[in-house]
């Protein structure tokens, strides 16, 4: 196993064209490390990309732009998450109380991984795009496109992602994000993420009701039945129990760790209890 | 095999390292620092925490190769002067462990919390080693200790 820490993208693309599927990208090296003894056998070239200048959090055409070595406490201490529009990643990173991974786990090896992760879910919810680069040259595609089934992603083996896209919602927008854990610094067993935009009436104009972790399918999905609800309404207290109910629609996946009967409760309470937090973040900003 | 030099409590300390090797190996084994314990070795149980540049990271999770440039901050160095750290005092006084395998995690820990905010709440504290297990379950005294080494900064500042 030989270790790599290029200083530009191209030389990095040169690595992974070279090395091809026996490379990993590294950043904040969490699953990596995690998953040392696997990934032994298989890996031959580990290459550092926090030297590329991929750490960054910068507002471009009404874009948030946060490179993909950016770590979580880096996008929870940042003024733009504490407070409007953004505040749901500030409280998406805030729901994994390990201090210390957040101090090292980077955005974009949290999109990478589609799994048991919190950051997909929400990026879903805002219909964030992921920039990815590779010797070709880059491309982007959807949040919704990236992940293609537990665990895979819809990156070739000589590319990697760059950067994360999240455009600017409407003004009266807000999001909410809750989960459900074994403890406070465990892996997701439910989470979810919803994203609210209201008219000057109160109507809702927007909104994505999206479920991760527990899926059937592995990665984040939307609710269209309980978006549907929601959609071109007054949003109350009753709308909101009906949006949790409809959200059944998301197939749960029965494992040794919860029953698909259990995860699908969860995620009913869980929709209530992010729609709640978005609309009580609408009325402070009213 | 990769020749490295770890800036580890003011000192550089040379190491040879494959790339997987994590910083808690190369700390206990090749510089001889044991204060840094191993538990799990896959990011769940804290005990290996260590300060890189000021912050709290598993020692476990993060290779030896990627932290050449950094300043290393283990258990052994939070005393100064052969004087114990305040939290390493609250920690005696109060007797915040049993075992004591994830003292030197918590203290760690508990340090860069207090680096950052000298009035912590309880519940800051709580969240400060949330990622932390004591499976001897002495949480509340570990606050305890934690709470009361703040009020000693707080009056020695």
């Amino acid at each position: 196993m030989e270790y790599y820490s290029p200083t530009d993208l191209n030389e990095a693309y040169e690595l992974l064209k070279k090395f091809g599927d026996t490379a990993i990208p590294i950043a904040g090296s969490t699953f990596f490390m995690g998953h040392r003894e696997e990934l032994f056998d298989e890996v031959e070239a580990v290459i550092n990309i926090k030297k590329l200048g991929l750490g960054y959090i910068k507002t471009e055409d009404e874009i948030l732009k946060i490179g993909a070595t950016t770590t979580l406490n880096e996008i929870f201490d940042h003024e733009i998450t504490s407070s409007g529009v953004y505040k749901i990643f500030n409280e998406t990173v805030n729901e994994l109380n390990i201090n210390e991974v957040r101090n090292m786990a980077t955005i974009g090896g949290e999109v990478c991984i589609a799994g048991e992760v919190d950051m997909p879910t929400t990026l879903l919810a805002y219909d964030a795009n992921i920039v990815i680069g590779g010797s070709e040259g880059t491309r982007v595609v959807s949040m919704a496109d990236f992940h293609i089934g537990y665990l895979n992603n819809a990156l070739d083996v000589t590319e990697m992602v760059v950067e994360v896209q999240i455009p600017k919602p409407p003004e009266n927008t807000a999001g909410g994000f809750y989960k459900f854990e074994r403890t406070a610094a465990d892996l997701p067993i439910v989470n979810v993420a919803v994203r609210v935009s209201l008219d000057d009436d109160g109507i809702c104009k927007d909104v994505r009701v999206v479920a991760g972790a527990a899926t059937m399918s592995g990665v984040p999905q939307r609710s269209a039945a309980a978006e549907a609800v929601l959609l071109n309404n007054k949003i109350n207290e009753d709308l909101i129990m009906q949006a949790a109910e409809a959200s059944s629609d998301i197939e749960c996946i029965d494992d040794f760790r919860t029953p698909a009967v259990v995860r699908s409760l969860w995620i009913k309470c869980s929709v209530e209890d992010a729609l709640k937090k978005a609309l009580s973040e609408l009325d402070k900003g009213e | 095999m990769i020749q490295i030099y770890l800036n580890v409590n003011g000192e550089e300390c040379p190491a040879n390292v494959k790339p997987h090797w994590s910083l808690a190996v190369v700390l206990r084994e090749q510089i001889g620092l044991t204060g840094t314990k191993t538990g799990c070795e896959m990011g769940t149980c804290g005990s290996c925490t260590v300060l890189v540049d000021g912050k709290p990271i598993f020692s476990c999770l993060r290779m030896a190769v990627d932290v050449q440039d950094c300043d290393i901050q283990t258990i052994e160095g939070i005393e100064t002067d052969d004087v114990l750290h305040p939290l390493q005092q609250t920690f005696i006084d109060d007797h915040g462990m049993q075992c004591g395998f994830c003292t030197p995690g918590m203290i760690v820990a508990a340090k860069a919390l207090l680096d950052k905010n000298s009035d912590p709440s309880e519940q800051e504290v709580r969240e400060a080693i949330g990622g932390h297990l004591c499976r001897c379950g002495t949480y509340v005294r570990i606050v305890r200790a934690i709470m009361n080494a703040a009020e000693v900064m707080r009056s020695k500042s």
